[in-house]
């Protein structure tokens, strides 16, 4: 009965056994144990590494790495929206108005957040 | 009119308070809070004069997604009621936000959208979306408090739970697509009746969805997070958790049922999760000081009440009980801000000798605990009830038998309470200092859930024909 599902299974089978085989073979195969020191340095071009491995950044970046991403992904939607546009759009309007309508809510998204000051860098 | 308009001008509602908020700085921002409710009871006046038809099985397009009967009409006039309520309890806890007091009324009546929208969903999809937009606008207003060390908690908590339910419901939501290649529940519902459907994979789909719900109404075992969340989060949030979030969770419940209850196994299923919720709710509240986290698990153990309702295919039963919990729920969690905020802390002892300092507060909260208990007269009698009835009429003693233990051992709990207000001698004898519109509030809910309590007709009537949609179809 459940037989449809063996791809779901072997799928799961897959992904577990890959990621065992891979770090069974990086212990088995690899040479580990020759480590010292300097090999455990970050490799930075041959210079000698300066600073922290992960410096922190201003909370400003994450403000706007988020916004990017927001706007970025209406994209998403606005590509089916634009294949169909041209068939559906002598028969009805609806697409126009509902994509306007979405649009809409965004733009008043992104004027909130202009005027929160979000995309200002220097406060 | 049509029923979609409601969430529509919720929504504008809520984008212009925004709006209101960003470019008049020097607002007194409690004026939004006053827009908000004002706009939510225009949009809950307008919500008379839509058409509400019968559920169309062969609808298509939007209609497909959207259903405006009159089971989800209850529960959008619900949803704004729960709304205003918990915006007039932001006001009076508002001197204890920090920062961005504007959007923290505002965001609430997003959510009150998606509550609305969750009342109407007919589709797997309409009901995923719907649900995040409620849940989205909660992980935010859970951790608004956010430089209170327990609130941050709270915050992290609910977040990632809420988050891996989700991922949960989600992946029912493909397995049932998967057997049946429908998202439409009333489609749905007619592939499970097939004879050569796929049972177990069918099966396995329906459980994790209902492991999805059960996180959104606290049931037990998905309900670890709940003392935690409420506790933590701002006072009114945790209310707005407890009423808005449970009720919707039940009406996509009610729904989503209808289509899984062909499966037999289903019904044992939620029988037996109906009995852990009631006993694992009721006794966790037996021991705890803090009011908050009694009330967290007193939340707990009404989820178990419904679910006795909702497996006794009683959808009147549920909706009374919903309306009942409402009132009595917001009525405690009202004056619990306003003694907080005099007293500074949310435990059973800060209520000592309540009776001398504030006899308005003592008796509005003697009336919500006696509610809550089930004593008669209340509302929270007459919907026991009916919960108990409905299960009566469907044969499941066993499950009736757990509630009314259960039942007595809240009386202890809810009693305590009382006991610190009338009994115990006061720390303080400061009178408690509270707005002229809470008192009012106060006033309103103390009297509905008296006269539900004895003249329980007028939601019964407007639930008679928002009728199960379980019974609808047998």
């Amino acid at each position: 009965m459940l037989s449809e599902y063996l791809p779901v299974l072997l799928h799961i089978v897959v992904a577990i056994g890959f990621a065992v085989s891979a770090l069974l073979v990086s212990v088995l195969l690899g040479k580990s144990g020759r480590t010292n020191r300097t090999k455990d340095t970050a490799y930075e071009c041959g210079m000698v590494p300066q600073g922290e491995a992960q410096p922190r950044f201003s909370v400003k970046f994450y403000l706007v790495a988020m916004l990017f991403i927001l706007f970025d992904l209406e994209i998403v939607f606005m590509y089916p929206w634009a294949v169909v546009y041209r068939e559906t759009i002598g028969a009805d309007k609806t697409i126009l108005w509902s994509m306007l309508s979405f649009v809409s809510i965004l733009m008043v998204g992104y004027v909130y957040a202009l005027k929160k000051g979000a995309l200002d860098w220097k406060n | 009119m049509q029923a979609a308009v409601l969430e529509i001008s919720a929504l504008v509602l809520g984008i212009f308070l925004l709006l209101c908020e960003a470019f008049a700085g020097a607002l007194d921002k409690r004026r939004l809070a006053y827009g908000g409710i004002f706009g939510l009871g225009l949009i809950l006046l307008a919500s008379f004069f839509v058409t509400a038809g019968p559920l169309q099985p062969d609808a298509v397009g939007f209609w497909s997604f959207y259903a405006a009967d009159p089971l989800a009409l209850f529960f959008k006039r619900f949803a704004l009621a729960t709304t205003m309520l918990v915006l007039i309890m932001m006001l009076e806890s508002a001197p204890r936000i920090q920062s961005g007091l504007g959007e923290f009324f505002a965001l609430p009546i997003f959510t009150c959208a998606g509550l609305m929208w969750m009342a109407s969903a007919i589709d797997f999809v309409m009901i995923f979306v719907s649900l995040e937009l409620v849940t989205m606008s909660f992980y935010v207003l859970v951790a608004y408090t956010r430089r209170n060390p327990v609130t941050l908690e709270a915050g992290v908590k609910y977040l990632i739970l809420s988050a891996l339910s989700t991922g949960f419901l989600v992946y029912g939501i493909t397995w049932v697509f998967g057997v049946t290649g429908e998202t439409s529940l009333a489609r749905v519902a007619a592939a499970f009746s097939q004879p050569n459907l796929e049972r177990a994979p069918a099966l396995f789909g329906a459980v994790l969805i209902l492991v999805g719900l059960g996180f959104k109404i606290a049931a037990v075992p998905f309900q670890i997070w709940v003392a935690d969340v409420y506790q933590g989060a701002p006072t009114a949030v945790t209310a707005y958790l407890s009423v808005g979030s449970k009720a919707a969770g039940f009406v996509v419940l009610l729904r989503v049922l209808s289509a899984f209850f062909i499966l037999p196994q289903v019904q044992r299923l939620l029988v037996a999760v109906a009995i852990a919720t009631l006993i694992y709710g009721n006794l966790a509240a037996l021991p705890q000081t803090n009011l908050k986290r009694l009330l967290g698990y007193s939340s707990i153990a009404h989820a178990g009440y419904l679910l006795v309702g909702v497996v006794s295919f009683s959808g009147a039963a549920v909706g009374f009980y919903l309306v009942s919990y409402l009132l009595m729920t917001l009525l405690s969690f009202t004056v619990l801000i306003v003694v907080a905020n005099s007293a500074g802390g949310e435990e059973i002892s800060d209520f000592d000798g309540l009776s001398k300092r504030s006899p308005f507060l003592a008796l509005a909260m003697m009336i919500s605990m006696l509610s809550l208990a089930g004593v008669p007269f209340t509302a929270g009698f007459f919907g026991k009830f009916m919960v108990f009835d409905a299960a009566i009429q469907q044969h499941q003693t066993a499950l009736v038998v757990v509630a009314v233990v259960t039942v007595a051992c809240g009386f202890y709990y809810y009693l305590k309470v009382i006991r610190a207000m009338y009994w115990e001698s006061p720390a303080r004898a400061a009178p408690i200092a509270f707005s002229q519109l809470s008192r009012v509030t106060m006033t309103g809910l103390m009297i509905a859930i008296i006269t539900l309590g004895v003249y329980p007709q007028p939601i019964l009537r407007a639930l008679s024909d928002a009728s199960h949609p379980v019974t609808a179809q047998r």
